[in-house]
């Protein structure tokens, strides 16, 4: 195997609030090798972004990195210069984001907004950069490029936002991308055709991609490799295949088991299971994922299991794995997903069933 | 009553709400003890207060009266720590005065904008139709006018005294309150424990007084106190100009008029009211930013 | 090169405009009419010489009928006829004072957006430092010291303490020299009114750049790895400025109001002076036209803003 483009570890990633240290992302590691696709899934809340972010060095107050080594080319991201990090942004590494109407400035024409990607970094000679932003466009499929590259944002549609933002991101020849959640924002057919995109720009261009969801089904359609977050930390990771059809993760187990209700609503829908993620300024002891897991024995709730490897090229952090709870907690046939039904583990004054979602509080005025 | 109650409902809404706001009061309050600005500024008022109140009763000398045997523009002194004016008049007594009619200015003004901008505002927010017509289009076409115009013309046309000088103010202040509460009625109407309410039958005044005016009070009273200022401003400058306070009453800004006349000679005449007009609406000022920090949920951040 | 939509915005808000006009000079018309007292009655004019007077400027027609022939003649542009200095033609005396107070305010405007912006922008980019404190406590300080005590204070210093420096050029109330005031004239009354001001352009600066710099496109801008101070002022202050415009109205009336008190401080023959002086001197006539001049003043600027939001906001078109 080549190196690794991006090699991250034990990332971590706290935020400073007034109510508590939110401790975001927690002693992440993964690696990214040149022109592979790699997908980041978990819940809302996980820490994708931030995660995505603290590559970039994006995370703003009152976020801080607080441990972890960020290898791009040799080099460790957390150690460059501002300037050095620049330079880097938006040329070597480029990202975009979620909602392709926000990312956009709405007072600066599309074409201008490509341009400057360009003109920031001395990769692409300057005279070449207007035609460059026009074959982008094209070559993205925004047809009329040459005329729609002087419009605003506003004057686009959802999913011609998005075309332009992934050309904003390509426009530099980047040797990664990091897609944060490209299609979430955008319909169906919308989301196939960005996705169609992504595979082709990676099998032409030769840019590693980072794809950040909570579909699975994106995954699915666009990546070699997942890593499954939960709570701030990677508790799998896998090929494609191995995700899908042998999870040694209960939380990825269960996530999977969810795919159905989602897909039947339009691809939309958060991945969601019973329960809700802990809270991230007091996590619990343990397994974070114990108050919510059918499998869970005693030891989880005391000891953090480490991410260790399943079978070859795939790694989980559990302490039972499916493997075992399919062949002694009967997790083939088992109907009530409910914490510790599988296992019988009910500890007394810990964990609690997450409790039911407070009525939402009327907030008080607002315009 | 037809309708059958819903007392669950009634209770959810009026539940949920009364919750929401004892939390949003007393995390207010927690945000304004933090404010050292706003709570120094409080403590300057609360001083200043008391001036006043003992001004009612007690004063080193008359203010208004010219003293005998005593010279003019005397500086700071044991027998006036302030000095004397240009007539001889003790200083101190003067501002302890004009501590007074700034603050009954000040507060008195915001008093009627608070009630008829409260008034007008809700009746326009809540009934709409033809009513909201009429306050809006009126409202807009004299929004733009420069209070102080308004205000030298109206005090000339009703004469002098406290309570004209401060109606005169009022006169174009109730509007950016009115607008305020009618925009705050506008969309807590909207919202769905005005329909819970009015489902169980709520009469229209429960509705406005129960619910608009109690979510609106944060904003109302941060633009109440932010009116303080400004009248205790339009008060000073009118009577800077001589178009003010009668005299012999004392007015920061009447003293500030016959000092700016002295000051070549005599700076400090200047120099009391000033201070006292500079610190006063500073304070007020903090204070305003203050609770609107602590209460305006629309600025909170 | 405006779109049909806008032209019809635009008439429309000329109609505002108009129908402002009427609705502000009919009422202000009325009001100083009824008022005890006119400016001859001030005089020793008693009897029929009175009433030969009062014939004389038609106020002993019906008021209805005096706010008529005001109106017919000032849409030719003939706002009538001074009572205090005897037949005095109002038009060209308010034009010389419109001139001296749009200097005024129009110097005090530039300063005020520049302070402000300047001001608003340090204090976001470094929210809860000391510079962000001492530059929002100075906003405050600005609009809440009177102007009046500005003004002692700065022609204690300029025109007393220090007349060698300034060469004993300002002399206050200055006898202002034509139409145009001289620069060191114009300065100091130009910067406490503009200061006084400012104050509100520094909070709304910052409170938009706070707002801005959350946004998702600044994100993106610095992903890109545009410099900070490319994202600081291409991306984040275009767009801050839009909601800086929306108070240019207002700032208008602020500077007006403040400029009525700067010019009776410092005796410049401006329109706010001049109003004063008519209500003292219940020379009526000018006291309406002065009004609705400021009237028209304030409805031209606020269409001014409202067609430069379309320029600074490429989403907004009427
Ligand atoms: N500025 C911030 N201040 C405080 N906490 C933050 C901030 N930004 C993110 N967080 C916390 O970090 C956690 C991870 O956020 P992140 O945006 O990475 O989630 P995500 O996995 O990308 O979710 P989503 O799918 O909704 O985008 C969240 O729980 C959030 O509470
Ligand atoms: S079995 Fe234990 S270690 Fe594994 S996910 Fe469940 S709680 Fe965590
Ligand atoms: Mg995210």
């Amino acid at each position: 195997m080549t190196d690794p483009i991006l090699e991250v570890r034990n990332l971590s990633t706290h935020f400073f609030t007034d109510d508590g240290e939110v401790k975001a992302v927690r002693g992440v590691s993964f690696s990214v090798a040149p022109g592979e696709t790699l997908g980041i899934v978990g819940e809302s809340g996980c820490g994708k972004s931030v995660t995505a972010m603290s590559v970039l060095g994006l995370v703003q107050r009152p976020g801080k990195v607080v441990s972890g080594e960020i290898m791009f080319r040799g080099h460790d991201l957390l150690k460059l210069t501002r300037e050095e990090l620049r330079n880097i942004r938006g040329r070597d590494i480029a990202m975009i984001f979620q909602d392709p109407l926000s990312s956009l400035n709405p007072v600066l024409r599309v074409g201008y907004q490509i341009d400057e990607a360009m003109y920031a970094h001395d990769k692409i000679a300057s005279n070449a950069v207007e035609r460059r932003g026009i074959d982008l466009l094209k070559q993205v499929r925004v047809s009329d490029a040459e005329r729609r590259i002087k419009d605003f944002p506003h004057q686009f549609s959802g999913g011609m936002r998005q075309r332009a933002m992934i050309a904003m991101g390509l426009s530099n020849k980047p040797d990664l991308l990091i897609a944060d959640e490209p299609t979430t924002a955008l319909d169906v057919t919308v989301q196939a055709q960005i996705l169609e995109l992504l595979r082709d720009l990676n099998e032409q261009t030769g840019a590693a991609i980072i794809l950040i969801t909570h579909n699975l089904g994106v995954v699915a359609g666009l990546c070699k490799r997942v890593l499954v977050m939960y709570a701030g930390e990677i508790v799998e990771e896998g090929t494609v295949e191995q995700i899908f059809e042998s999870p040694q993760h209960p939380y990825t187990w269960s996530l999977l088991r969810s795919v159905p209700r989602i897909d039947a609503n339009r691809g939309h829908r958060l991945l969601s299971i019973e329960g809700l993620p802990p809270d991230l300024i007091d996590l619990p002891q343990g397994c974070k994922f114990n108050p919510r897991c059918p499998f869970r024995v005693e030891r989880c709730f005391t000891e953090s299991p480490p991410i260790e490897q399943v079978a070859p090229a795939q790694h989980a952090a559990c302490w039972v794995t499916m493997e075992r709870a399919y062949a002694e907690m009967g997790a083939g046939t088992i109907t009530d997903t409910s914490p510790g039904a599988a296992s019988g583990v009910h500890p007394a004054g810990r964990s609690l069933p997450p409790a039911e979602v407070p009525a939402a509080i009327a907030e008080p005025v607002s315009d | 009553m037809a309708t059958v109650t819903t007392p669950i409902l009634e209770e959810y809404a009026g539940g949920t709400i009364a919750r929401a706001q004892v939390g949003l009061w007393r995390d207010g309050f927690r945000r304004l003890r933090r404010n050292r600005l706003a709570l120094a500024a409080l403590i300057y008022l609360t001083v200043l207060v008391l001036v006043a109140i003992i001004a009612i009763f007690w004063t080193p000398y008359n203010p208004a009266t010219i003293l005998p045997n005593t010279l003019t523009f005397l500086g700071p002194s044991a027998g006036h720590p302030l000095g004397t004016d240009d007539l001889g008049r003790d200083l101190l007594s003067r501002m302890m005065q004009g501590a007074q009619i700034s603050l009954i200015v000040g507060v008195g003004t915001s008093a009627i904008v608070l009630t008829v901008g409260v008034v007008v505002g809700l009746i326009a927010g809540y009934f709409r139709g033809w009513i909201d017509n009429v306050i809006s289009v009126f409202i807009n076409i004299f929004y733009g006018i420069p209070g102080i115009l308004v205000a030298i013309i109206l005090y000339l046309i009703l004469g002098h005294g406290l309570g004209n000088i401060m109606i005169a103010i009022s006169a174009t202040a109730w509007m950016d309150m009115a607008r305020l509460v009618r925009g705050q009625a506008f969309s807590i109407r909207e919202r769905e424990y005005i329909e819970a309410a009015r489902a169980s039958g709520a009469r229209s005044g429960k509705i406005l007084f129960g619910h608009i005016l109690p979510n609106s009070l944060g904003p109302i009273i941060v633009q109440a106190t932010f009116v303080i200022p400004i009248a205790i401003l339009t008060e000073a400058f009118l009577s800077y100009l001589g178009l003010g306070i009668p005299s012999p009453l004392a007015s920061w800004g009447s003293i500030a008029s016959e000092g700016y006349a002295a000051l070549p000679l005599e700076p400090y005449m200047m120099l009391w009211p000033a201070v006292a007009l500079s610190l006063t609406l500073l304070a007020f000022n903090f204070l305003g930013d203050g609770l609107r920090d602590a209460f305006d949920p629309r600025q909170r951040r | 090169m405006p779109t049909r939509g806008t032209l019809i915005y635009i008439a429309q808000r000329l109609l505002l405009i108009v129908f402002t006009l009427l609705a502000v000079s009919f009422l202000v018309f009325i009001t100083v009419h009824s008022l005890p007292g006119s400016a001859f009655e001030s005089e020793r004019v008693h009897g029929k010489a009175l009433q030969l007077v009062l014939h004389q400027y038609g106020l002993d027609r019906p008021i209805l009928v005096q706010y008529w022939s005001f109106l017919t003649s000032a849409i030719q542009g003939n706002l009538g006829v001074s009572f205090q200095i005897r037949g005095l033609p109002i038009t060209p005396l308010v034009m010389r004072e419109l001139s001296v107070s749009a200097e005024l305010g129009g110097t005090a405007l530039l300063i005020t957006i520049g302070i402000g912006t300047t001001f608003g922008v340090l204090a976001a980019m470094r929210q809860n430092t000391w510079v962000d404190y001492t530059l929002t406590s100075i906003a405050v300080v600005g609009y809440s010291v009177p102007s009046f005590v500005l003004a002692g204070l700065g022609e204690l210093i300029f025109a007393y303490w220090l007349p060698t420096v300034t060469n004993g050029a300002i002399q206050y109330p200055a006898n202002w020299t034509g139409t145009y005031g001289t620069l060191v004239e114009l300065s100091l009354p130009a910067i406490i009114l503009g200061f006084y001001t400012s104050g509100q352009v520094t909070r709304i600066t910052r409170a938009a750049m706070l707002e801005v710099l959350q946004q998702d496109y600044i994100r993106t801008a610095r992903a890109k790895g545009l410099k900070t101070r490319v994202v600081t002022v291409r991306h984040a202050l275009r767009n801050a400025l839009i909601p800086v415009i929306s108070i240019l109205g207002p700032l208008v009336i602020s500077i007006i109001t403040g400029s009525v008190i700067i010019e009776n401080i410092f005796g410049i023959p401006g329109l706010g002076k001049e109003f004063v002086e008519s209500i003292l001197g219940a020379d009526y006539n000018v006291t309406v036209a002065v009004f609705t001049v400021y009237a028209l003043l304030i409805g031209i600027a606020n269409l001014i803003v409202d067609l430069l939001y379309t320029v600074v906001d490429p989403r907004i078109r009427y």
